[in-house]
């Protein structure tokens, strides 16, 4: 399985993280500092990582504003800590990560399966997207729970995870 | 393992009272006991119990959303006025009131009324206009964003499945929503802030709309802290259709085609669910997921195929699903449909989920079988799954498969007509409404006033939502939403009128769309919020130049729970209020819907939302280009208000700003507004009126402001010359919110001939717009004088929402 991250790069606006910050002050959350935004796709199937990154660079990202990251992963492994955020951990700097739940129809993947069979990889793929809200400052585990649940994510139809 | 998708059946014919209840409960049926006795009398006679397909079907088809049994049931009715108590019993609310004004105009260019998914009025020789709104409150409250989303898209495939399917032109979206500056801790637990379900319904409306390529041209959005747990959704299509395919007609032997979206589990019991109130507990499958590219197909591809004569008949999936679709059109002929060929998202769906999912974008055709190939084809093109799934019989029975063997076998009759009619009660007291003690504010306090209405959530610009829908795709919106002399500069458009010329070549006509809704009058009286609404909508199709004599009008009740006497009482006043205005203006409903057990349940206490009728009107115009906008244009020319004002401040915005106690809320007068309505839209055929603007929240000041500085232009207003009934303070004329009114803007040497048109009704002349960007408002009997810079009194109005 390969997961793909889009982010903006540096000296692009990051519209979606900016406005979550100011919600989160909105919210009344104190000790929040910055909170970055990125776009994550996980694509399962028989695909090679030179084609999960044409997938990536050709039909995910906008090259000129944004980055991408392309990791492998083992589907056993979703449990755990994503690759993008194993080098970053530190007391200061959480992540929140929102997907859909099982069962709910995920448009944006569904659109990304047809896609990569009109980039001509004409092979069978499944596809989730999901987010990921990097949040930089020194916050409690209820504070973040709150974010999760009054910002990020509809517990009703999606799932968020905190690392 | 595998999931269970076996058919069950459901023990029934054994069952007490008391577990009939419980069941019903249990399996989100949504039933009364009375209905769930019928289903048991119905299944004794068949000699056996129901299946869980049929049980289904059944609550499905009765519910409140497809049925609207309240307004259809009986109702006795009790009125209270003085002391003094009469007594009246309706058979059927909605046909004798809404129903039989439009029967007793009998409007010969009403083309088709209350029978399909939407309204058709003549708009040329050979094509109707189709118009349609719809509510989606419970899945928007659940989950903001998807539950707009499905809201609009599941309209616009009611404009899709009126006759033949008609072309999709303009969105309208009316919203209300609880105060979105509530602190976050008095949201209750397992709801949403009211800022989030606000900003959650605007994307949804926005992803949705924009992404069909359809514009969004009219709105309104309403804040009242009532509609914290509940926010309502409307959504409204409108459509041209030709007037050959306004009918349908199912022949036995033709073909049930599904296309269009998959089948998964998704808004499984939203029918029913809609008929319970909303607690912490709601039911999760009951939310929807929107794919507009899907639709987008379908739109595209279906047209092709009705334009080929390749169907007799469609209609949308809605509200329960194939089973209310396949269910509808079969109900004359009968039908039979195999579940296992009905296309799905992913395996394990059970017989009964199949039929009443509520899974988005999917149409059902009734296909002759010689055009079997033919239609396949063209949906195959664009990528667009289609499925025959069964055919129609002549059995007048409901017949379901699975795999082949029979999971439901039911008359058509009792499915469609073998509801039981509850009889309930309502209660309304009359209450006489108290005039306030006379209000005679300083120069600086109307001032503060004034800014304070502006700058108000409920007459503030709306201009962050706005524009994040398009409202210029297609091409044809002739009159927007925002007016005034830039991107920066811009007032409040009283209603959009749309050009058809892409769909109908060579036409000047237009369409006019426009709304009223007026939640604060209904929490003190629901005859006169009704009757506001009507003359509202009327009023702002009006001010751009519509035809009072050519609009007709759709009503959308959103109410709280039926079961309580007093709340069903102010809907039968309300349903009163709809049959007088439709009969007086002359203007007919064509068709409607309602959305009733608006309640919630906050720790255990239940509450009812404020109710409010939603009146959307559609008017054709003889020639798109005759049409006036609201900004101020020249200085010199002259401003007039036409129509009287009133001692009306009950439920007004100035009122609240100010804490007054008591007040009248704003009557409707037919017959002073009705020639008056005819002689503007004479003037503005000739050519005599440069801009006019409907008065309406916060009153004449509000209006003149909005017109001169979105114009950037100024104005001195004379108070004494307001022609007024009764006796009124300048604080009192300046922001009471009679209905009736409009400010026009006329040149100069126009001034004579407006006078002589509009003789016999009230024509005041305020004063002369200037160049110079400043509103002054002066009265020398009292001593009042206060002005302000138009681009201040903008920024009052412009900077409240800012999201």
């Amino acid at each position: 399985m390969y997961e793909i991250e889009i982010s903006s790069k540096k000296d692009f606006k990051d519209v979606r993280g900016l406005n979550i910050f100011s919600e989160i002050s909105e919210l009344g959350i104190k000790g929040v500092e910055k909170v970055t935004y990125s776009q994550v796709y996980k694509i399962a199937g028989d695909i090679n990582s030179l084609e999960a990154k044409t997938i990536a660079a050709e039909l995910l990202s906008d090259k000129i504003t944004e980055k991408t990251s392309v990791k492998t992963a083992e589907p056993s492994e979703c449990c755990s800590l994503p690759n993008s955020f194993a080098g970053l951990q530190n007391q200061s700097l959480s992540l929140i990560e929102v997907f859909y739940k099982k069962g709910v129809t995920d448009t944006v993947a569904e659109s990304v399966i047809k896609a990569v069979k009109d980039l001509g990889i004409n092979k069978d793929i499944k596809a989730s997207a999901g987010h990921r809200y990097y949040v930089y400052g020194k916050i409690s585990q209820s504070a973040l729970k709150n974010i999760a649940e009054k910002l990020l994510a509809n517990t009703l139809i999606q799932e968020y995870k905190i690392f | 393992m595998k999931p269970e998708t076996k058919c069950k059946t459901i023990e029934i014919l054994n069952l007490s009272d008391k577990q009939l209840t419980d069941l019903s409960k249990k399996a989100v049926l949504s039933l009364s006991l009375e209905e769930m006795k019928t289903v048991k009398r119905y299944f004794k006679k068949l000699g056996r119990n129901p299946t869980d397909v049929e049980l289904e079907t059944v609550a499905q088809t009765w519910s409140e959303h497809c049925k609207h049994k309240t307004l259809t049931g009986i109702i006795e009715y009790t009125q209270e006025e003085n002391g003094k108590k009469s007594k009246r019993t309706y058979k059927n609310l909605l046909k004798e009131t809404i129903f039989k004004a439009t029967v007793e105009l009998n409007k010969k260019w009403c083309l088709s009324v209350f029978k399909d998914n939407a309204g058709v009025i003549d708009f040329d020789l050979k094509n109707g206009a189709a118009f349609k709104v719809e509510t989606h409150n419970h899945p928007s409250a659940l989950e903001p964003y998807g539950g707009s989303a499905t809201g609009i898209g599941g309209v616009i495939r009611d404009i899709l499945g009126v006759g033949l399917g008609a072309k999709p032109l303009a969105n309208t979206d009316v919203f209300c929503f609880g105060d979105p500056d509530t602190k976050a801790s008095k949201v209750p637990a397992g709801m949403h802030h009211p800022k989030r379900i606000a900003k959650g319904v605007v994307s949804g409306v926005r992803d949705y709309g924009n992404r069909m390529g359809i514009p969004t041209v009219n709105g309104a959005v309403c804040f009242d802290e009532g509609y914290m747990a509940n926010p309502l959704v409307y959504c409204g299509t409108m459509g041209i259709i030709p007037k050959n395919m306004i009918n349908k007609k199912v022949k036995p032997g033709d073909l049930v085609l599904v296309a269009g979206g998959r089948t998964g589990r998704d808004g499984i019991h939203g029918a029913t669910f809609s008929s319970t109130q909303l607690d912490k507990e709601s039911d999760v499958s009951a939310v929807q997921i929107g794919n507009p590219i899907v639709e987008k197909k379908v739109l595209d591809t279906m047209l092709k195929a009705r334009d080929l004569g390749l169907y007799r008949a469609v209609t949308d999936c809605g509200a329960g699903g194939l089973s209310s679709a396949a269910g509808e059109l079969g109900e004359k002929t009968g039908v039979k449909i195999e579940l296992s060929k009905v296309p799905l998202k992913y395996e394990g769906l059970s017989p009964w989920e199949i039929w009443i999912s509520e899974a988005q974008e999917r149409m059902v055709f009734a296909v002759p079988k010689e055009n079997k190939k033919k239609i396949v084809e063209i949906f195959k093109k664009e990528d667009v799954e289609a499925a025959f799934i069964g055919e129609f019989t002549d059995d007048k029975k409901l017949t379901l498969t699975y795999n082949g063997e029979t999971v439901a076998y039911m008359d058509m009759e009792f499915l469609h007509d073998g509801v039981p009619k509850p009889t309930r009660l309502a209660v309304y007291k009359i209450k006489t409404e108290k005039k306030q003690k006379p209000v005679k504010l300083s120069s600086a306090k109307l001032l503060k006033s004034l800014k304070g209405v502006l700058s108000d959530l409920n007459v503030c610009s709306k201009e962050w939502i706005i524009r994040q829908y398009d409202h210029e795709v297609q091409g044809q919106t002739v009159v927007k939403p925002l007016q005034g002399n830039g991107i920066e500069v811009s007032g409040p458009g009283d209603a959009a009128v749309i050009w058809p010329y892409t769909v109908v070549k060579d036409t000047k006509k237009g369409i006019v769309l426009s709304n009223g809704i007026d939640p604060q009058y209904g929490k003190i009286n629901t005859y006169k919020m009704a009757a506001s609404a009507i003359e509202e909508s009327l009023r702002n199709a009006v001010a751009v130049g519509a035809d009072i004599d050519k609009i007709s009008i759709l009503d959308n009740f959103c109410w709280g729970n039926p079961n309580k006497p007093e709340i069903l009482g102010s809907l039968v006043r309300a349903a009163n209020a709809c049959y007088d205005m439709s009969k007086a203006f002359g203007v007919p409903f064509i068709s409607g819907k309602d959305s009733l057990h608006n309640e919630y349940c906050i720790g255990g206490k239940k509450y009812s939302i404020p109710p409010v009728l939603l009146v959307s009107a559609m008017g054709v115009i003889e020639n798109a280009a005759n049409t006036v906008t609201m900004p101020f244009k020249q200085g010199g020319n002259k401003v007039f208000v036409l129509g009287y004002t009133r001692n009306e401040l009950g439920g007004g915005v100035f009122s609240k700003i100010n804490a007054i106690k008591d007040g009248v809320v704003p009557d409707v007068y037919p017959e002073e507004s009705k020639p008056l309505m005819q002689k503007l839209h004479a003037a503005i055929n000739k050519g005599l009126i440069e801009s006019c603007h409907d008065c309406c929240e916060g009153g004449l000041a509000a209006a003149v402001s909005e017109m001169a500085f979105s114009g950037q232009k100024g104005v001195k207003i004379n108070i004494d010359a307001v022609k007024t009934k009764g006796n009124l303070t300048s604080s009192e004329i300046l922001f009471s919110q009679s209905n009736g009114r409009f400010v026009i803007e006329v040149r100069d040497e126009n001034s004579d001939k407006i006078k002589e048109l509009f003789k016999g009704c009230a024509v005041s002349e305020l004063g002369d717009i200037t160049e110079e960007p400043r509103i002054i408002f002066e009265s020398k009997k009292e001593g009042i004088k206060f002005s302000e810079k138009s681009e201040t009194l903008l920024k009052c109005w412009k900077n409240t929402i800012n999201w």
